[in-house]
């Protein structure tokens, strides 16, 4: 019988792999890429079926999305990245949260999603050739201030008085808080200047006509709980998280994998 | 196929010269608003030089201002290296000024060649008519004295014919590339209109009427280009010239087909026929100078709305499923339009995503991104196929 199917997210760093069966999550594994893309996948497929006592044959469709799902030859198919993520929420939403937008904090992209009442992907907008407002952006912010980007997020959420940053560059915010820096700022109001930032920058981004249903946040930055508090203060409203946020397009895979095999 | 790609390798690969019988004059020009028909009256062929050419387009980055549009540094830059010879040849170039950065390169070309601008108003009223017929008038008399012809009634007449007779067969070709399942890819059909910029409008028209026959061929054997249901989608926006087709590549590579266009390079370019009310010779300026200005949906009026009807009529004829709005950087006047007709389109059901591109190749992974998922959205609004396979081993 298949009945298990398997979501393989291959980002640019890391290869995210879901495994769902009766319409749930039963297990994710995360292993960095590494040069071997395929031969990766492989391993982590084999792993996740070891581990919950599954054979090859109880798989019944695998699909690859992320930044090098063309090259994941052990899959059945791939899809893009916006359309897994827009699945994925199916399953990780909190029970909640109505369709309507999502946010996703890539590291090393932005998008939005918008979405139907029945979480069909009505439109998206994603950032444009630019680090700022991604993973990867927090973790140079994370660098200067000698911390890493677990902690970011509970020391930003300690700050009196947030810094004003306004660039929206990588690399000019990055000269931007260096000057703070040096102009002896508290490092947690630098933190949470660096959010509000970010989350101005990506509200930007969204779509004035697209204003039905909740917002949720998905990917590596919505375990940020700076950038999320960043997120309901600018927005004015609440902001839901998804389960397992950095497994949210290996899920969203998973589950498009279901619809096929 | 055959001249079209001939005509697009001579001019891009080879850099030849426009085909022109000898001693005929090329008068260029810088968009739909500038009447062929005048033009081949004269005696003269025009040759649309609004360009998509990369390499042009990274030297005019060093000599027009950084938010310039691409279309308008490529332009900058084959001023500047002197090298396509459709360039140099040309008589006359006549640049209407639809926006400012066309106004500026109009200034800047004037140092090399014969330059004559077209004013265009920003309505389209009785008054903005007659005005633009008196530039018409003016613009004649400066063609005269380029080519030392004399534009007669005859003349006019003629030039009229030619335009109008690839007008026809563009109109044939359209109806023929809305047939369903599809006989001819859409990106091929882009290749077929921008070719007219660089072929006499009756040669163009010869070799489009030959495609015509060989389309109504594919309906009797029944031969289509592809039997899957591809998700239609429809391209507007700024122009889309060529080499710059990037985007219609790849929506047909992501499996999307471009089943209609909005665009100044393609269908919009000559599809409103002139027409002819009065058979005086003033009657015929005055079909050309409505022509130029009632029918076109250009962004660089005031009031648009009747591009909507447009888009929305296009829509409806090509059953389009999603629409790509192309915006070149630095095109202000079209990105303006943009939260209209997502709003306008909204409405009716239709997605439509923004794609701002350059002329480079570096965004292609950016870009192909956006067509996939787009497609991918279009596409799951239909039922998935099921598969049923026993997997051995990873």
């Amino acid at each position: 019988m298949n009945k298990y199917y398997i979501g393989l997210d291959g980002g640019s760093t890391y290869l995210k792999a879901a495994l769902i069966g009766r319409g749930r999550v039963i297990d994710t594994m995360v292993r960095n890429t590494g040069i071997d893309n395929d031969g990766t996948a492989r391993k982590i497929a084999k792993e996740l079926c070891k581990r919950n006592s599954l054979s090859a044959s109880d798989i019944g469709y695998i699909m690859a999305t992320g930044y090098s799902r063309k090259v994941l030859e052990v899959a059945d198919d791939d899809i893009s990245e916006i359309t897994a993520h827009a699945y994925g929420v199916r399953l990780t939403a909190p029970k909640e949260y109505r369709p309507g937008m999502i946010i996703d904090i890539g590291g090393q992209d932005s998008k939005i999603i918008y979405l139907d009442s029945s979480y069909g992907v009505k439109n998206f907008s994603m950032n444009d050739k630019c680090a700022a407002g991604t993973g990867k952006f927090m973790e140079v912010i994370a660098q200067i201030l000698e911390t890493t980007i677990d902690h970011v997020g509970p020391l930003s959420l300690q700050a009196t008085n947030p810094c004003d940053i306004n660039s929206t560059c990588v690399v000019f915010a990055q000269s931007e808080v260096i000057s703070l820096v040096a102009r002896k700022y508290n490092r947690c109001d630098i933190l949470a200047g660096m959010h509000i930032s970010m989350a101005k920058r990506i509200i930007k981004m969204m779509k004035k006509s697209e204003k039905g249903g909740d917002i949720l946040m998905t990917g590596g930055g919505a375990l940020n709980t700076g950038l999320h508090h960043a997120f309901e203060e600018e927005l004015m409203r609440d902001v839901y998280i998804a389960q397992y946020p950095q497994f949210n397009g290996a899920i969203g895979a998973a589950l498009i994998a279901s619809e096929r095999g | 196929m055959e001249p079209f790609y001939h005509t697009l390798k001579r001019i891009y690969v080879d850099m030849a010269h426009a085909e022109t019988k000898k001693n005929q004059k090329t008068i260029g020009t810088y968009c739909v608003m500038a009447p062929p028909e005048l033009i081949y009256a004269s005696g003269a062929v025009p040759v649309k030089l609004c360009s998509g050419n990369y390499t042009a387009f990274s030297i005019g980055d060093d000599i027009a201002p950084r938010d310039a549009c691409p279309l308008v540094k490529a332009v900058a830059g084959f001023k500047q290296t002197g090298l396509m010879p459709v360039y140099e040849d040309c008589s006359m170039m006549i640049v209407p000024i639809t926006c400012d950065c066309k106004k500026k390169i109009a200034g800047m070309l004037s140092e090399r060649c014969e330059v004559t601008t077209l004013h265009i108003p920003a309505t389209r009223e009785d008054k903005d008519i007659e005005a633009f017929m008196n530039q018409l008038y003016d613009l004649m008399e400066k063609l005269e004295n380029v080519t030392g012809n004399t534009i007669t009634y005859q003349s006019l007449s003629d030039g009229f014919r030619k335009v109008g007779y690839a007008q026809y067969e563009l109109s044939e070709f359209i109806r023929l590339k809305k047939q369903m399942p599809y006989l001819i890819r859409g990106s091929h059909a882009m290749a077929i209109l921008n070719s007219a910029s660089y072929m006499p409008a009756d040669e163009w028209g010869k070799a489009l009427h030959k495609v015509n026959l060989s389309l109504e061929k594919r309906i009797a054997e029944n031969k289509t280009v592809t039997s899957k249901k591809l998700p239609r989608i429809m391209l507007t926006g700024s122009p889309i010239v060529f080499p710059n087709i990037k985007i219609p590549l790849l929506i047909e590579e992501m499996g999307g087909i471009v089943a209609g266009d909005e665009t100044c390079m393609g269908e919009r370019g000559m599809w409103d026929p002139a027409v002819i009310t009065d058979n005086s010779f003033d009657g015929m300026i005055s079909a050309l100078a409505n022509r130029a200005l009632r029918p076109c949906p250009c962004p660089t009026f005031a009031d648009n709305s009747q591009r909507i009807y447009r888009l929305k009529q296009l829509i409806k004829e090509n059953k389009i499923q999603g629409v790509i709005y192309h915006v070149l950087r630095g095109c202000l006047v079209y990105d303006f339009e943009y939260r209209r007709i997502e709003e306008e389109l909204g409405k009716l059901g239709i997605p439509v995503i923004r794609l701002e591109s350059d002329y480079n190749e570096e965004d292609i992974e950016q870009l192909r991104i956006r067509i996939e998922a787009f497609i991918e959205l279009i596409k799951l609004k239909q039922a998935p196929e099921k598969v049923m396979t026993v997997r051995k081993d990873f």
